[in-house]
């Protein structure tokens, strides 16, 4: 008599739960888009013919000194669009492997409001903030310097940022002495060019943690309160001549 | 055999029933899961509703406490979001075009997932089709100090125009690395390097401005990129103000 | 009485075994559609990279208008032209390059478009669309920005959009699908761009013809106060 019990509850069980499992798998399986393409044909419409030939490219000049990493895009005039890479600085020992890099776009110098800057990076510290300037140079004690913006690497250690600035005539000065002048891609041009682009660890606690190093000191590459307490230059173009 | 049906008979129990408890778990988890995230949203959507936006109250109050311009709107943006706007006034240009404004918005998102804050430069009634310089300053007037180029305008025929620009606006600063020096920043106290707290335009050609302005005897400025050095014109619009304007 | 016992056993073993594997495939579809999610991804990343995209090109499934300039890898960087269509008589040297640009597919959280004109009616307000057909009847639109050219004609628009996925739906019928870079995709895909006067009174001026009528390519009110389309990249295969 207890043994018919003992089976009797155990198929009231085993429905109970089957019945459970079939109510959570119509709750949390995702129902599988049914393929029921409706492409839509082509009409032309039967309008005017266009040309079919592909722009012709050019590779516009781009200063005479810019240095042997900095590639110009042959690409269709008046558009000018140069690229190149970022190394690693500080963080070379832990992620070798880190690149960045930089494209510049400026669509028609005549006319552009701004430059279009595209920071693209890979292989670096995950799930850190890094700030990027414009720096007088590309290597300590770097000059005169202006800052951009910032990048944000994900889990992967990769990352992208887009800024719309003047870039390829970014310069420094003080009016109070307006006559410094410095070289530019077009010749002699007021103030300090800024020709180089670096990133640096947006604050000296997260360097000291990624690079395992309690003694980097900080440093001014970053906005904002608390003077000094950026991390060290963790990308560099490290090139003599410029960049932008 | 006997003995392996007691302890099937034994164990079946049990083991149906951890099935059981497993599965209406996985279940609950995933219904929890979804609940949760749909009352995150709400709570999110009401607190954001009812928030006081902490970084608009406390640029108030350095208003209020004269650290940052009067002239300056601080909205009353959600949560996690700063907007400013404050207004541009004719400088060099107020005698030929005494009408002339200009109206500046900027807009930081959340501070720890920005990676620039967004610029848009708003003017009416300038001189038509003039291209003009956008600069942020260390002083609103001469000598203006230490400055950074960050974009163009072009006006339209009617005077109007706009421009939009994304770079560091709020925590933007001029330094010399070799000696970056410190400053006191209107909304973030003691910073590195020279805090660029104003905003100004300068006509990006001298013989324009000379010719707009119809004054010959005009000098060249460093406000504009590239060759030849001092070939921008005179301001013509400025925020005017001593205190800090962002 | 023994021979029910053991049937009964049996059954409810097989219950029990029958619950496990329901419980398994649960698991197991909750695990391959997020799989799926991302396969989908990189294979779109896959696709939007400058080799393939030169091999559509040969393959006309990319316009051959299309420049897919020879960059630094990860970034894709693509230009085309447009040719005056509205203006064409009044101003038969207007002129236009598109660019856009990817950084890195794979991480990108849109595309930065730059369009250049030259030539163009000055003064003037251009809306810009992307759109489904490059010619009329244009299809599905989507509104992306304005240009806004000079008083020499020329004009330039720098702005960051989805662009190379652009795509149109209703989600009232999601499962309308039509062939993207990438394959199937959800949607009608936008892989051509056009720009229109943004106002019928500009068109008629610049044009010198009171008789065109108004368009809906212009946001706001009143509905269909636009003009004709000025600028057309004027392919069949997509430009992007």
């Amino acid at each position: 008599m207890s043994l018919k019990r003992v089976f009797k509850a155990q198929w009231l069980l085993a429905t109970v739960m089957l019945l459970g499992l079939l109510v959570s798998a119509c709750t949390t399986s995702s129902t599988p888009s049914t393929t029921n393409s409706n492409t839509p044909g082509t009409n032309t419409g039967g309008g005017p013919a266009f040309p079919t030939s592909p722009l012709a490219l050019r590779t516009p000049s781009f200063g005479q000194q810019e240095a042997p990493t900095v590639k110009v895009l042959s690409s269709a005039d008046p558009t000018v669009i140069v690229q190149f890479t970022l190394t690693p600085a500080s963080i070379k020992a832990l992620f070798p492997n880190a690149t960045a890099l930089v494209t510049v776009i400026e669509g028609n110098p005549a006319v552009s409001d701004f430059d279009t800057v595209i920071v693209d990076a890979q292989n670096m510290p995950p799930n850190q903030k890094f700030t990027v300037f414009f720096t007088e140079l590309s290597a300590k004690p770097f000059g005169h310097a202006e800052y951009v913006g910032d990048v944000i690497t994900r889990g992967d250690g990769s990352a992208e940022s887009i800024f719309h600035l003047i870039a390829l005539g970014a310069f420094a000065a003080d009016n109070r002495a307006p006559t410094v002048t410095s070289t530019d891609q077009t010749g002699e041009a007021s103030g300090i060019q800024l020709e180089h682009v670096g990133m640096w660890f947006d604050g000296v606690r997260a360097a000291r943690q990624v690079l395992n190093n309690p003694n980097i000191p900080g440093t001014p590459f970053d906005g904002g309160a608390g003077a000094l307490h950026a991390g060290p230059q963790a990308m560099t173009d490290g090139q003599t001549q410029p960049v932008i | 055999m006997q003995f392996v049906r007691r302890i099937i008979s034994k164990c079946a129990i049990p083991l149906a029933t951890l099935l059981l408890i497993l599965s209406m778990q996985a279940g609950m988890a995933s219904a929890a899961t979804k609940a949760a995230t749909t009352l995150q949203s709400a709570a999110k959507s009401l607190s954001q509703a009812n928030d006081i936006n902490a970084s608009a109250a406390f640029l108030r109050q350095l208003q209020r406490a004269g650290k940052l311009a009067s002239s300056v709107h601080v909205l009353s943006s959600l949560g996690q979001t700063t907007i400013v706007q404050f207004a541009l006034v004719p400088s060099g240009i107020k005698q030929a075009f005494p009408n002339a404004t200009g109206l500046v918005t900027i807009v930081r998102g959340d501070r720890n997932n920005a990676f620039s804050d967004t610029t848009i430069v708003d003017v009416q009634h300038m001189p038509p089709n003039i291209t003009f310089t956008i600069f942020y300053i260390e002083l609103a007037n001469k000598p203006f100090g230490n400055v950074e180029y960050v974009a163009d305008l072009t006006t339209r025929g009617d005077g109007s125009g706009e421009t939009i620009f994304q770079n560091i606006a709020f925590v933007a600063f001029a330094m010399d690395a070799r000696n970056p020096g410190t400053s006191t920043d209107g909304q973030e106290g003691i910073t590195s390097g020279i805090n660029l707290e104003h905003m100004g335009m300068w006509f990006s050609s001298l013989q324009a401005a000379q010719k707009v302005l119809n004054n010959p005897s005009l000098q060249g400025t460093l406000f504009d990129a590239g060759n030849p050095p001092l070939h921008a014109g005179p301001q013509a619009m400025t925020d005017g103000q001593t205190l800090p304007v962002f | 009485m023994i021979r029910i016992t053991i049937s009964k056993r049996i059954a409810f073993l097989s219950v029990l075994l029958l619950a496990m594997a329901i419980a398994g495939t649960v698991f197991a579809q909750t695990i391959g559609a997020s799989s799926s999610i991302d396969a989908g991804r990189q294979i779109r990343n896959q696709s939007f990279q400058p080799e393939t995209l030169r091999e559509m090109v040969q393959r006309h499934q990319l316009a051959s208008t299309v420049q897919v300039l020879a960059s630094q890898p990860p970034s894709v960087v693509i230009q085309f032209p447009l040719f005056p269509s509205g203006v064409k008589k009044a101003f038969p040297q207007a002129t236009g390059v598109v660019t856009i640009v990817q950084g890195n597919p794979a991480v990108s959280l849109f595309d930065s478009v730059t369009v250049d004109v030259s030539h163009m009616p000055p003064d003037i307000t251009f809306t810009i669309f992307f759109i489904e057909l490059a010619n009329k009847p244009f299809g599905h639109v989507e509104y992306i920005a304005d240009l806004h050219t000079r008083d020499d004609g020329s004009g330039e628009s720098s702005f960051q959009a989805i662009t190379l996925v652009a795509f149109a739906a209703d989600n009232r019928t999601p499962t309308i699908t039509s062939q993207d870079q990438s394959g199937a995709a959800s949607g009608i895909q936008l892989e051509h761009l056009g720009m229109w006067f943004s106002s019928l009174q500009d068109a008629q001026k610049a044009l010198g013809d009171t008789t065109l009528k108004g368009t809906l390519f212009d946001g706001g009110n009143p509905p269909l106060h636009a003009g004709p389309q000025a600028m057309t990249d004027g392919q069949t295969d997509p430009v992007f």
